[in-house]
């Protein structure tokens, strides 16, 4: 995606203004002989009001290089972009003095200056017909360029948003293409970033953002580097091939059984006397959860990179059981960590894998839960990576996996919102799932997103309850962390260490959440709530005498909040409850919470 | 620039690793004491995580141990602030991101800087992230270590075109843990790192022979070793300092 500067903001209103549009970056020019000239004292005001999320670019002239090395250690800018005739040494000092990137504007008028641009030790360049006179160049020049650079000169709506599509730089920089009688004018600034972001996404879209605001990221040992970026490249192929989609879509309609149902649950309605409740049948798909809409789709992804062999973490079985049936089905070999502790709680599913051919090697370290068996396949990962995929079942772990397992999963908002426009002629009020690190609720939120009427609400698992230790509700009792490879939320001690979480529910069992959910729930679009044990028991109890349905606990916990939420809305409003999973695994440890043993 | 060049002046340096607070610090100590005390010329000192995914089972179990004992940062950075007072050689920490992350970034590294270690090696932040860390690292002095693995490729020039201190070499594939060979063709790795630049680099993970470090280190700048030294805490518990500072001497006399 094509990022943005605006430059030359001089005034608080500029300011008020890009923090409400928020580009990649905004410009203070440093050059006394310009119109939008900005002092230390002034930059350092404008600074302060500016959204943290939006990195200052200063623009000199010429300048000292203690003054500007001052201005980036200060903070009051984060990039110094240099305008003159400053040479390597002048931009390697700069870069020794103050440890931050700097960007060298080169004139381009002829392919020599696309040389001096690529050998520029500079960490970006800026291409510009001229000293911001708004002139536009030769872009057929730029394809010689090696690097990436900021596109700069004469830039207005039109031509940025062309540029964004047709030469897919770096980032544009806009200064005068923004003015009205030299001022920045706020209209134009924002039908600027609209139609530079819509080409550059529409074209490009084969560009995934490692962030979601300012969380994921790869937090990983640099052994698997080369082994996530060849899968972020092998995945930005395929997911625009029609072969492999048309392979994958038969896979999940003729294999899984989907679309899945959405069932009107009318008992159920009738009961609580409130909001019209539909579940989105994910327990119906073969294997009996949503985990198998992304096993079938990293599966085929990895049989065509040519791998031979898949590993996986597993909480509840579920993933494990379907990335064993996968496995078998594309003829892999199949190694499953599971936490000792849930080869207990979840017998049955360990013998399924063991069925389906997979080896199942339970881990003891750490908790000997979901956390522990991530460890552990990471581990196994890094030891042999040739043939091998890490086939991870949640929408965490480090960049691409949040991407790739949410857009896998996503095919259940976008039947939920075709079978409720189908039935309804509307889209629903709220839709709910239950959240560990998340991949159900990201595939229930995921299209209804820029949906706002909708609610998104995450049911997180709070084990015996969040003033307690013995919970797994992050966004709730959790904080701001880096762990498994990605940047979120996290329950931990003060010093990091991670905590000991603690829930009835196998799956749910997990001291983090997905980047993305951070990030939703950071900007107030989702709302994540706690449900206890007790009352995810009786919600799985509830649903199986009201309408026949045993589901997962996990799903349960969504279950339970619609319970509490659907007596308070009215007749005519409607929710949707992803049920994730079929509950016949959990019947033994549900029986023994309520004191009963029985054998299976 | 930190003091850690002054590990490799004019020699091969011997890094041992070592798990603070196992079993408590003040063996710890005492372990640290008779390493340098034995030729040691840099010391790697582990600040235990509670999910160490970099680390075999040896170094794993030291986590734990050193954790259930109750040792914390801050009781870390105490030990270390009394460490210094008769310890010279170049100390670096390595320990998880988090652990740096969550004591708030910029108070960890400054603390790092007054208490005199020299850098900090996280083995779950590769060369993409380090802006997370890098800005404070330059701040206060820090060196922020690189790791080079066997299966970095075409991005061993770029990672040590910008390396700081030394450069961390992994042998070979998989977690920490002694092994009895080491296949990876590490000539042609240290080749380009060498083309790229003049930060040493010392070899770790699987070295737990004198044949095995004096192989390493004649083809890079020294030798890390890890879990076959946390084997002797494991083995000997308080009583292990003398059997570490004999293994460190013949490990030093090997290279």
């Amino acid at each position: 995606m094509t990022k943005i500067k605006l430059c030359g903001l001089s005034r608080p209103e500029d300011i008020e203004c890009a923090n409400s549009l928020k580009p990649d970056f905004i410009g203070f020019v440093f050059y006394k002989n310009s119109k939008r000239f900005v002092d230390r004292e002034k930059a350092k005001i404008l600074k302060n009001m500016l959204d943290k999320d939006i990195k200052a670019v200063g623009v000199f002239v010429d300048e000292d290089i203690d003054f500007v090395a001052s201005l980036l250690r200060d903070e009051i800018i984060d990039i110094a972009q240099l305008h003159g005739n400053e040479d390597e040494n002048y931009i390697k000092d700069l870069k020794t003095l103050s440890g931050k990137p700097v960007i060298k504007a080169v004139r381009v008028t002829s392919e020599e200056d696309i040389k001096t641009a690529n050998d520029s030790p500079a960490d970006f360049v800026l291409l510009d017909s001229g000293m911001g006179g708004g002139k536009v160049f030769d872009w057929n020049l730029l394809k010689e360029v090696k690097r990436d650079y900021f596109l700069a000169g004469g830039l207005t709506l039109e031509n940025a948003a062309e540029a964004a599509d047709t030469l897919k730089p770096f980032a544009v920089d806009v200064s005068s293409g923004i003015e009205t009688d030299g001022y920045k004018d706020p209209e134009k600034m924002k039908q600027f970033m609209a139609a530079v972001k819509e080409r550059g996404n529409t074209m490009n879209n084969n560009e995934n953002p490692a962030r979601f605001g300012i969380h994921g990221g790869q937090y990983i040992p640099e052994t698997l580097m080369n082994a996530v970026i060849e899968l972020e490249k092998a995945y930005n192929h395929y997911k625009n091939d029609p072969e492999f989609n048309r392979e994958l879509t038969e896979l999940l309609n003729e294999y899984a059984g989907r679309p899945s149902r959405l069932y009107y649950a009318e008992k159920m309605t009738k009961d609580l006397g409130g909001a019209k409740i539909y579940l989105k049948r994910e327990d119906l798909n073969h294997t009996g959860a949503h985990k198998i809409n992304n096993v079938l789709g990293q599966a085929l992804l990895a049989k065509k990179m040519g791998k031979t062999r898949l590993i996986a973490e597993t909480g509840a079985g579920q993933h494990g059981v379907a990335t064993a049936t996968a496995a078998a089905l594309m003829g892999m070999e199949c190694v499953v960590f599971m936490g000792e502790e849930d080869t207990k709680r979840q017998a049955l599913n360990v013998y399924r894998m063991r069925l389906l051919g997979a080896e199942v090697i339970p881990v003891t370290t750490g908790t000997a839960t979901l956390k522990d068996a991530v460890s552990e396949a990471m581990r196994e990962w890094t030891k042999r990576i040739d043939d091998t995929h890490y086939c991870l079942g949640s929408v965490m772990g480090p960049h691409p996996f949040p991407t790739i397992v949410r857009d896998f999963q996503a095919v259940i908002s976008k039947e939920i919102k075709e079978q409720m426009l189908e039935k309804e002629g509307r889209l629903p009020d709220a839709v709910l799932a239950c959240v560990g690190g998340g991949s159900n609720a990201i595939g229930t939120f995921y299209n209804f997103i820029n949906d706002k009427e909708v609610r998104l609400i995450g049911c997180e698992a709070a084990g015996r309850g969040v003033d307690t230790y013995e919970t797994a509700a992050t966004i709730a009792t959790g904080k701001l962390g880096i762990f498994h490879g990605m940047k979120s939320y996290f329950c931990q001690d003060e010093y990091g260490q991670i905590a000991p979480v603690y829930s009835i529910s196998a799956g749910l069992d997990y001291p983090g959440i997905g980047p993305e959910h951070a990030y939703l729930h950071d900007i107030g679009r989702a709302e994540y709530v706690p449900v206890t044990d007790e009352e995810a028991v009786q919600a799985f109890e509830y649903l199986a005498k009201t309408e026949g349905i045993i589901p997962a606990i996990e799903s349960a916990h969504a279950i339970s909040y619609a319970m509490k939420i659907a007596p308070t809305m009215s007749k005519d409003q409607i929710i949707v409850i992803t049920v994730s999973g079929r509950g016949d695994k959990d019947c033994a440890a549900i029986a023994r919470y309520r004191g009963e043993d029985i054998n299976e | 620039m930190s003091n850690i060049y002054k590990a490799f002046e004019n020699k091969k340096a011997f890094i041992p690793f070592i798990t603070c607070g196992d079993p408590d610090l003040e063996t710890t100590g005492k372990i640290v004491r008779e390493a340098v005390k034995n030729g040691a010329s840099l010391v790697e000192l582990g600040i235990p995580f509670s999910d160490p995914t970099a680390e075999g089972p040896v170094i794993q179990g030291a986590n734990l141990r050193a954790l259930n004992g109750g040792v914390t940062t801050d009781k870390i950075f105490d030990f270390v602030k009394e460490l210094r007072k008769d310890i010279t050689v170049p100390m670096v920490f390595m320990t998880y991101a988090n652990v740096v992350f969550s004591y708030g970034s910029e108070r960890f590294i400054k603390t790092c800087s007054e208490i005199g270690i020299d850098g900090i090696i996280l083995p779950d932040l590769p060369f993409e992230e380090k802006e997370e860390f890098l800005p404070e690292c330059h701040k206060y002095g820090v060196d922020l270590i690189s790791l080079i693995a066997p299966t970095s490729k075409d991005r061993v020039a770029m990672i040590a075109k910008e390396a700081e201190g030394f450069i961390y070499l992994v042998s070979s594939l998989g977690v920490t843990g002694t092994r009895t060979e080491i296949n990876t063709d590490l000539d042609s790795i240290v080749k380009i790192i060498r083309e790229n630049t003049n930060v040493p680099c010392a070899i770790g993970f699987g070295i737990s022979t004198p044949e095995q470090a004096k192989k390493m280190a004649a083809v890079s700048d020294g030798a890390i070793v890890g879990s076959a030294i946390i084997k002797i805490m494991e083995k000997y518990g308080k009583e292990s300092p003398a059997y570490v500072g004999e293994y460190v001497k013949s490990m030093v006399d090997a290279i």
